[in-house]
């Protein structure tokens, strides 16, 4: 049966990635905040993506 | 709003996910059971965020997020009051007969406990429900599109619908579970940033209350009195008729979720879906109301961010989480946030398909049309049910934009449904001389109660087409007090008529009623894990966030 930790993290992880290349190679900002969104959500996002690959991995062993 | 190659790179790898999820699923389904119900075979932490999530479509999250801007943070009754006490009540007192009785479909219970025709006009309103309300769905997001990206209304509803008919086909319900979860993380991240920013440009939550009238930042303290408050109703209205009858109404009849945790492993489990979703439910209005209530404060501030106005002077509340998605977000996160929208439009789809599926094909087929074909047989018609229900969908959805008018009333009308059933069964499961004559004749009175109640009242110009007895101060206190009357109509009926009716025998009820069923033992986990003390856990942190926003 398909563990789904492992496309969620898979999802996260590459969605994360992208967002946070995009976020320090474009330094356009959205009109309200001069916060670099993308990169901050994206490293939060791929964070959380690996999280949920190491636990789809150590379910796997056990 | 517009959106860049980055933002589409996103959207287009969610939509390859999601149907790379069902490819892989679709190896799982073997027989009817695997794809109605997914073979009891989802492990709890999925089925916990799934019922979350087959509730949190999209129309909740904008709709929600317009209501914090309308309503400020009274919203949260919707979350705290109207909704977790229901699902401690769903998950400790009536999941054990759900779960132990082996029915398939809600319906199916209450053809057990009661009889045929009960079932019968239960399973066919909710059949018509379920179409409805995804097409509306559709029609939602369609419009949606087409507003704030000058996407063709055609080309979303079809692409939308073709996505879902994929991964339901292929994976059943297993994969609308599976991707409804993926769907509940991607709203999460793609809108508690939002949150986060709007209530720090804001100024704070601090800012937010210097700002705003104070009835804007306290769920409790004008509750007093319906003038008091901007939602015109009162304590008593909101507890009886939201807290009471349409969440209960909802948490613990409605297929659409209890489907969800009857797919879990094992009874525990399903007890315990309801009650671990209570833990994030409590968490979003911070996520999709505290963004709305920031909108309205920036607007005032005068911060260069203003709600768009419907007319001069009027705001146009549902346009809230999108204009701030545009004021907030640049491209890459903007497409996240539209990604989730999207993803949350078709997990709505999705679960009133696979809910419409089990139901067509249990309650109707197999107990009308074919009682005793193959299972195959069966497999196949849940099958070509998910394409006609689709298909049926789809043509709501354009119907929907001809009579507009007309969807408003159907999206009543589903209230009457759902209102009095709690009643039928609050008394089916805790008294067991409930009788199935009684139990029809209060579902049919409650419902033609209901739509008496909307016929004599009046409510912002809704309503009263029979004649004008009351007029309530709004809408919704018009719908609290529908289903207070609904719901209690239905349970005095069913009360009078079951004692005028003879009896089930006690050993016919083994299972199906409190009293006649062995108290379920929890053995062999651990004392938090049991329903009970996880049920106390949660009403403590209930208090302490209402206290938090008094």
């Amino acid at each position: 049966m398909l563990d789904l930790r492992l496309p969620s993290g898979l999802f996260f992880a590459i969605t994360g990635i992208l967002l946070m290349i995009y976020g320090i190679a474009d330094p356009s900002r959205a009109p309200m905040t001069s916060a670099n969104v993308n990169l901050y959500v994206g490293a939060l996002m791929t964070a959380f993506g690996l999280i949920l690959l190491l636990l789809a991995r150590r379910g796997r062993k056990a | 709003m517009k959106l860049t190659t980055i933002d589409y790179a996103i959207l287009i790898l969610y939509f390859s996910f999601v149907i790379g999820i069902g490819w892989r699923l679709r190896r799982s389904v073997t027989t009817a059971g695997d794809f109605l119900t997914a073979g009891h075979k989802v492990p709890l932490w999925i089925t916990s965020l799934a019922f979350l999530a087959a509730n949190l479509g999209a129309q909740e999250v904008v709709g929600m997020c317009a209501s914090g801007a309308k309503y400020g943070i009274m919203t949260a009754h919707f979350y705290w009051i109207g909704a977790v006490p229901a699902m401690l009540f769903v998950g400790v007192f009536m999941m054990p007969f759900y779960y132990g009785s082996r029915a398939r479909s809600v319906p199916e219970y209450l053809k057990l406990r009661f009889d045929e025709k009960t079932r019968g006009l239960n399973a066919i309103a909710f059949a018509i429900m379920t179409l409805f309300s995804s097409g509306i769905s559709m029609y939602a997001l369609g419009r949606m599109f087409q507003l704030i990206l000058g996407w063709s209304f055609d080309a979303s509803v079809l692409l939308s619908a073709v996505i879902v008919l994929v991964y339901t086909y292929l994976g059943g319900l297993r994969s609308a579970i599976y991707n409804e979860v993926l769907q509940f993380f991607l709203i999460v991240i793609g809108f508690s940033p939002l949150s986060i920013l709007a209530v720090q440009r804001a100024g704070g939550w601090a800012g937010m209350q210097q700002k705003l009238p104070d009835v804007m930042t306290h769920t409790w303290k004008y509750l007093g009195h319906a003038s008091e408050n901007p939602m015109g109703v009162e304590a008593f209205g909101l507890f009886a008729g939201l807290g009471f009858v349409l969440s209960f109404g909802y948490w613990c009849t409605d297929f659409l979720v209890i489907q969800r945790a009857m797919a879990a492993e094992n009874m525990s489990d399903a007890r315990r879906t309801p009650l671990l979703a209570a833990f994030p439910k409590m968490i979003m209005p911070f996520i999709v109301i505290v963004p709305g209530i920031a909108a309205l404060a920036l607007s005032k501030a005068g911060s260069g961010y203003s709600l768009p106005m419907k007319s001069p002077g009027v705001y146009d509340y549902d346009q809230s989480l999108t204009t701030l998605m545009a004021q907030f977000y640049p491209s890459g996160m903007l497409g996240v946030g539209l990604t989730a929208l999207m993803a949350s439009f078709m997990s709505g789809m999705a679960g009133n398909v696979t809910a419409f599926n089990t139901v067509f094909t249990y309650d109707i087929y197999q107990g009308y049309i074919r009682p005793k074909a193959t299972d195959a047989h069966y497999l196949t018609v849940g099958r070509i049910t998910t394409v006609v229900g689709i298909a049926l969908s789809i043509a709501t959805a354009y119907l929907a934009t001809h009579f507009n008018n007309i969807m408003d009333f159907l999206q009543l009308v589903f209230g009457f449904v759902n209102a009095p059933l709690f009643a039928t069964f609050l008394l089916g499961m805790f008294w067991k001389r409930t009788t199935g004559h009684g139990a029809f004749t209060g579902l049919l009175l409650g419902t033609g109660a209901a739509a008496a109640t909307y016929g004599l009242t009046l409510a912002e110009d809704k309503g009263g087409w029979i004649a004008n007895l009351h007029s309530f101060p709004s809408t919704m206190a018009q719908n609290f007090w529908i289903a207070i009357f609904a719901w209690s109509t239905c349970f005095l009926v069913t009360i009078v008529v079951s004692l005028a009716t003879n009896p089930r025998p006690d050993n016919e009820l083994r299972g199906l009623v409190y009293g006649l069923t062995d108290k379920p033992h929890e053995t062999g986990i651990n004392w938090y894990q049991r329903p009970v003390p996880l049920a106390l856990v949660v009403c403590a942190a209930l208090i302490v966030l209402n206290l938090l926003f008094l």
